[in-house]
């Protein structure tokens, strides 16, 4: 393939991919236009593999025509990817940094922005509540996906994976044992309801909907990545909305706010984990 | 003269007038010495005068004493005293000659010297006369001749003492005298002395003030604030005053000198001074700009005022090579209508001119329409341009254009020169800065792509792990259906074990006398038979029963024969399966021909039913089927003394489960049930009813007869004709027989038989290592793998795990509830013994280790087993006390996986282990 039939092959892809989406957003309601366009590619691709067709066109028609390829389409834009206490160093610094902030609220107020199946709501309880703050504090645990959040709500994660979980909490500064929160049953470990007293799971759109309280915490992690520049300026700006004065940011630990329209709004507090604190 | 000479004049003259004055009083005073010397002689010659005096008269009285005749003792000192006297005056008279020299003296002196001699004569005389006593001879010398004598010494005396007296006298005189004078001299040089000093001080210090007056008067005049000019000395004289002003002169000089140059050197300074106050505000003011706009605004805004320009514009360069070009960013009191052009190429005008050579151009006297400077009053053309390029490493990348009404001074131009280094070097940074936010913010979003890719890409592998356990799943199916498979070979491997142990000579007899036994055995049942006929006639009746036991036990023996090559053939895969086309009424036939004879004999009834839905042709072996049939008919028959034997043949469901094993069989059409009314068969044997050599009792075969292999070679054939049997029984009451058929033309032979034969050559295979594992224990084994996907049980279940507890109680209590759960428990009652069983034990999957231990605690054991490379990653769990925080962070830091505290929850201590046991 040339260079210019390529050139042509990508304008073409473009043309497709914008289709695409618009059509899904007016037909389905669903909107990933502002997404990243490397990801849409990849994941579009990826569908119009898995469909067994030859091209975006092709995939548009079975889009429009059968819903349940749509609801695959939808979990191939949700990427779910999550574990407890994930970056551990986050958690330590949130806990070191962070929570003497909070300790003099008197009530607090956190916004979980794309909670997937909750492994870092479920964390931060933990550490709420091991700092003796959790009894005051709400979560508020959203994402766009609401397969997930029942999977959050349940509360069960797989026995393979607390390994690496034991070992993050240790390396979040965890100062009891974490198998005081579950107990093994079969492949899971059942972790112990009383963490999400506190807690209310709820779908939320983070590129439609808009803000439905004032919080003291708003934790956004690796969620902005998959969308672009615009969508990720618009997100911010309604999260610094949401964001009461002095209240923290927490972005993910590839993420940043230095190029965002809405920088000078916030000052560093761990800039290496990427922790802001809204000044204006 | 000098001022020393003059000193040295002066205080010489008073020196001399100081040592004459000495020298004439020391004369003077030897004189009025000498003098008294003198009188002091005279007084001492008067004295001795006086004293020859009075001695003499202490001599008359002292004579006179003796010659009063005292006592004798008194006489002694009388005459002591008077010698005494005498002598005195001997003495006297002797110092008197020594002292007074004087002629007229001396004449008196020897008369005196010879009168007393005189008298010391006479009194020798006289004190001899005493002796003699003759006292008036005595009295006689000495009132006469003796007194004579004493009164002319006296006179003598008093003469001496007359010429004495009279020289005291002048000698005093002369004393008196020289004193008088000395006072006279003393008074006059006094007098003297005291002019000639005031005079001569007066002089000195006339001579000397003089000229230091003059010195200081000038020297008063020099004022320090204004050392540029100061009063000079005029020198008059050459003493050391004239010296000092010529020094002073001199130092004037250097003093002026001096100032002069300290005041070009402070201007130079100021001027420098004013130079960097100027660069550096303008380097101030670059941090925190970001764009080149910005700066050439400021920039320009800041420097055409220092230099007195009144007109300035900032052009930057943009693009490379042919495209490069100086545009106008920024101006100062910039006149729109009059300007020039907005941007240059290289070499175009002298803005491109000074970018071409990066070089400074200054035009003085510039024609009137050049630039004009504009005020809301008018305006008016300046005299001098500067065009300045800014450099960095070689490369213009801007240039400045300045106009002003006078020239620019050197200081001016100092300073451009070096603020327009500074800015070249600010452009530059600033460019490479907004170059850094660039790519800073590409790589922001290439970070962000990357952390999605991970994601996805772990997405993806979670998505491959679901597939993959999916598939793990499947392949556990398909692994239970082997492991069913293998119960099916295991029940053959039980078979096969009877056959190890009871047939390991049997196929050994089997291959090698099957047709041999056969031979001999049939010419003996031909014999048999011949003879029990009694054809001659010749035998009695008990030999002809004889010959007929001998045929029927024959016969037997036979039967069994074939049965055991028929098992063994169907054991060994051999036995040839020939699918046909079987019509179910030859079957009826063939079955009745056989059995209706019996049951005429036994008295029995055989009712054979064919169902009318069948088919009238069935697919299978027909010789197969009639044997199996043969098998279990002869069987109900034995086992049956009344009533009935029945053969119902129908059609069946589907799908059938065989009881014996689960496998369902989905093809089944045809069901052959054979029922009896006979003994029946204990529920407990049911079971191994099929197997070979079994009997329901093993007296059974006695009272019955048969070989009791009949079961067994059935249940194989029918497996072989893709079917199996059931059977149901009650005691007492009869059993029945079911044979499941298929009726399925897609069934091969070949296809069974190469099932069957694997399944058959692994028996026989595997049979060596089959007999060391206990079946039990095999069978035991099978169900563990079953459960183990499910539970706690299945995760702890057969896992080694060593204990570390210096608390025999805990370890107790540990053990029991880990045994529960089919836990093997090791255990150590210290660190050191703890490392001990591990090395012992490297299959062991877990510990459970105290902190705190006698001998080696806890963190030392974690720490000694980390540092093994096999056990880097083995699961420890640490079990610390309740109140030690800093323990849990010792322990993981020591290289714990995990810890719990104590006492122990089992339900948690259980979830943790699970957790670490996970695989
Ligand atoms: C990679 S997960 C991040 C999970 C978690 N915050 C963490 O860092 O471990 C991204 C989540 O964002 C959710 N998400 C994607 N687009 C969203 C949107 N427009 N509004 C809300 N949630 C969204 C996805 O469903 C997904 O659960």
């Amino acid at each position: 393939m040339n260079s210019i039939e390529r050139h042509v092959n990508h304008e073409l892809e473009a043309i497709e991919i914008d289709l695409l989406l618009e059509g899904i957003y007016r037909y389905y309601g669903f909107d990933f236009r502002n997404y990243a366009v490397p990801f849409l590619n990849r994941r579009i691709w990826n569908r119009v593999r898995a469909e067994n067709v030859s091209s975006i066109s092709g995939l548009q028609e079975k889009i429009f025509h059968d819903p349940s390829v749509m609801k695959r389409l939808v979990y191939d834009f949700s990427i779910n990817v999550t574990e407890m206490f994930r970056d551990p160093s986050f958690f330590f610094s949130f806990r070191t940094k962070i929570v003497p902030l909070l300790r003099d609220c008197s009530a607090i107020r956190i916004w979980h922005a794309g909670c997937s199946t909750g492994e870092e709501v479920y964390s931060m309880a933990i550490l709420l509540h091991e700092e003796g703050l959790y009894e005051k504090t709400r979560i508020y645990a959203t994402d766009i996906n609401e397969n997930v959040l029942k999977h959050a709500q349940a509360g069960e994660f797989p026995l393979q994976r607390m390994q690496l979980y034991t070992r993050n909490y240790l390396a979040a500064g965890g100062i009891r044992s974490f198998s005081e929160y579950y107990t093994a049953k079969n492949e899971n470990a059942i972790f112990h309801p009383f963490l999400m007293k506190n807690v209310v799971f709820a779908q939320h759109n983070l590129a439609t909907d808009r803000s439905f309280n004032e919080f003291h915490v708003i934790i956004c992690r690796n969620v902005m990545i998959y969308f672009n520049k615009m969508l990720q300026n618009r997100v911010h700006h309604l999260l610094h909305e949401s964001l009461s004065l002095s209240g923290i940011l927490a972005l993910g630990s590839k993420e940043g706010i230095k190029f965002t329209s809405i920088a000078n709004s916030y000052e560093e507090v761990d800039s290496f984990e990427k922790v802001y604190r809204k000044i204006k | 003269m000098k001022f020393k000479t003059k000193l040295y004049i002066g205080f010489g003259f008073l020196f001399g007038l100081f040592i004459i004055s000495y020298l004439i009083f020391m004369i003077m005073m030897s004189q009025i010495n000498q003098n008294t010397k003198n009188a002091v002689k005279n007084y001492e010659m008067l004295s001795l005068a006086n004293t020859i005096q009075n001695e003499l008269n202490v001599f008359s009285r002292e004579a006179r004493g003796l010659l009063a005749n005292p006592p004798e003792e008194l006489k002694r000192p009388f005459k002591e005293s008077r010698d005494q006297a005498l002598h005195n005056v001997n003495i006297a008279i002797g110092s008197l000659e020594k002292l007074d020299s004087r002629e007229q003296s001396q004449h008196l002196i020897q008369e005196l010297k010879t009168m007393s001699r005189t008298l010391g004569e006479m009194e020798k005389e006289g004190d001899g006369l005493i002796k003699e006593g003759k006292y008036a001879e005595v009295t006689q010398l000495f009132w006469y001749d003796s007194l004579k004598v004493r009164e002319d010494m006296v006179k003598v005396a008093s003469e001496l003492q007359a010429i004495q007296k009279q020289t005291v006298d002048t000698e005093l005189n002369q004393s008196r005298k020289t004193y008088k004078l000395m006072n006279q001299m003393i008074f006059i040089y006094m007098i003297a002395g005291f002019l000639a000093g005031i005079s001569m001080t007066i002089w000195i210090f006339r001579s000397v003030t003089g000229n230091l007056n003059k010195v200081t008067s000038v020297m008063t005049k020099v004022a320090f604030g204004q050392s540029d000019q100061l009063p000079r000395i005029k020198v008059t004289s050459k003493d050391e005053i004239g010296e000092i002003a010529v020094a002073f002169n001199e130092m004037a000089q250097a003093l002026e000198t001096h100032t002069m140059q300290e005041k070009e050197l402070k201007h130079a300074a100021e001027e420098h001074s004013w130079l960097k106050t100027k660069v550096a505000e303008i380097a101030t003011m670059y941090p925190g700009i970001d764009s080149l706009e910005i700066l050439a605004q400021l920039f320009i805004t800041k420097v055409a005022p220092m230099t007195g320009a009144k007109y300035g514009v900032f052009y930057m360069k943009q693009g490379n090579g042919e495209e490069t070009k100086y545009q106008k960013l920024a101006a100062y009191a910039y006149n729109d209508q009059e300007a020039g052009k907005d941007s240059f190429c290289l070499g175009e005008g002298l803005v491109g001119q000074c970018a071409l050579e990066n070089r400074t151009i200054s035009l003085h006297q510039v024609p009137a329409d050049y630039i004009k400077i504009a005020s809301g009053l008018g305006s008016a053309s300046p005299a001098n341009v500067l065009v300045i390029p800014a450099e960095f490493q070689g490369e213009v990348l801007a240039v400045i254009e300045l106009a002003s009404f006078e020239p620019f001074n050197p200081l001016e131009q100092m300073l451009l020169q070096e603020v327009m280094d500074n800015i070249g070097m600010n452009i530059n940074s600033i460019l490479r800065h907004m170059q850094v936010e660039k790519l800073l913010e590409d790589s922001q979003t290439l970070t962000e792509e990357l952390q999605s890719q991970s994601e996805e890409l772990q997405l993806q592998q979670e998505e491959l792990r679901t597939v993959n356990e999916q598939l793990e799943e499947q392949y556990e199916n398909s692994e239970q259906k082997t492991r069913e498979l293998e119960k099916t070979k295991s029940m053959l491997e039980e078979k096969a074990k009877q056959l190890t142990v009871s047939s390991q000579y049997k196929s050994e007899f089997l291959a090698n006398m099957s047709h041999e036994l056969r031979t001999p055995l049939n010419s003996l049942l031909i014999l048999a038979q011949m003879l029990a006929e009694n054809a001659d006639g010749n035998l009695t009746a008990k030999q002809v029963e004889y010959a007929g036991t001998i045929f029927s036990s024959g016969n037997d023996l036979l039967h069994l024969i074939n049965d055991i090559l028929d098992i063994a053939k169907v054991e060994a895969g051999k036995m040839e399966i020939l699918f046909e086309d079987v019509k179910l009424s030859d079957v009826k036939e063939v079955v009745e021909a056989q059995f209706i004879p019996i049951a005429r004999e036994k008295k029995i009834q055989l009712n054979v039913q064919l169902a009318p839905n069948l088919p009238k042709v069935i697919y299978t072996d027909k010789q197969r089927l009639q044997q199996i049939l043969k098998n279990l008919l002869s069987n109900a028959f034995k086992f049956t003394e009344h009533g009935a034997v029945s053969l119902t043949i129908q059609k069946v469901e589907k799908e059938v489960f065989s009881k014996a094993n689960e496998i369902p069989y989905t093809d089944i059409e045809l069901a052959f049930a054979i029922k009896d009314t006979g003994i029946g068969i204990p529920e407990e044997k049911q079971d191994n009813l099929f197997d070979a050599f079994k009997q329901a009792d093993g007296t059974i075969s006695r009272k019955y007869g048969g070989t009791g292999l009949g079961l067994s070679i059935s249940r194989e054939i029918a497996h072989l004709l893709g079917g199996f049997i059931e059977v149901e029984s009650i005691e007492h009451n009869g059993s029945t027989f079911t044979l499941y058929l298929p009726n399925d033309r897609q069934m091969k032979q070949s296809e069974l038989s190469i099932v069957e034969a694997e399944v058959a050559a692994g028996v026989i295979e595997d049979s060596e290592s089959i007999a060391i594992v206990d079946p039990v224990e095999f069978l035991i084994q099978a169900d563990e793998i079953e459960k183990q996907s499910y539970g706690k049980k299945a995760l702890l279940e057969g896992k080694k795990i060593l204990v570390v507890d210096d608390d025999m109680r805990n370890i107790f209590a540990l053990t029991t509830a880990l045994e529960s759960y089919l836990v093997e428990v090791l255990f150590a009652e210290n660190g050191k013994e703890g490392i001990a069983v591990l090395q012992e034990h490297p299959d062991i999957d877990l510990v459970l280790m105290d902190i705190m231990m006698p001998e080696m605690d806890g963190f030392e054991a974690i720490r000694f087993i980390r540092r093994k490379e096999e056990f880097l990653h083995l699961p420890i769990i640490a079990l610390t006390a309740k109140a030690m925080k800093d323990d849990r962070k010792q322990c993981i830091d020591a290289g714990a996986s995990d810890y719990i505290s104590k006492p122990v929850n089992l339900e948690q201590l259980f979830s943790t282990m699970q957790v670490w046991l996970y695989r």
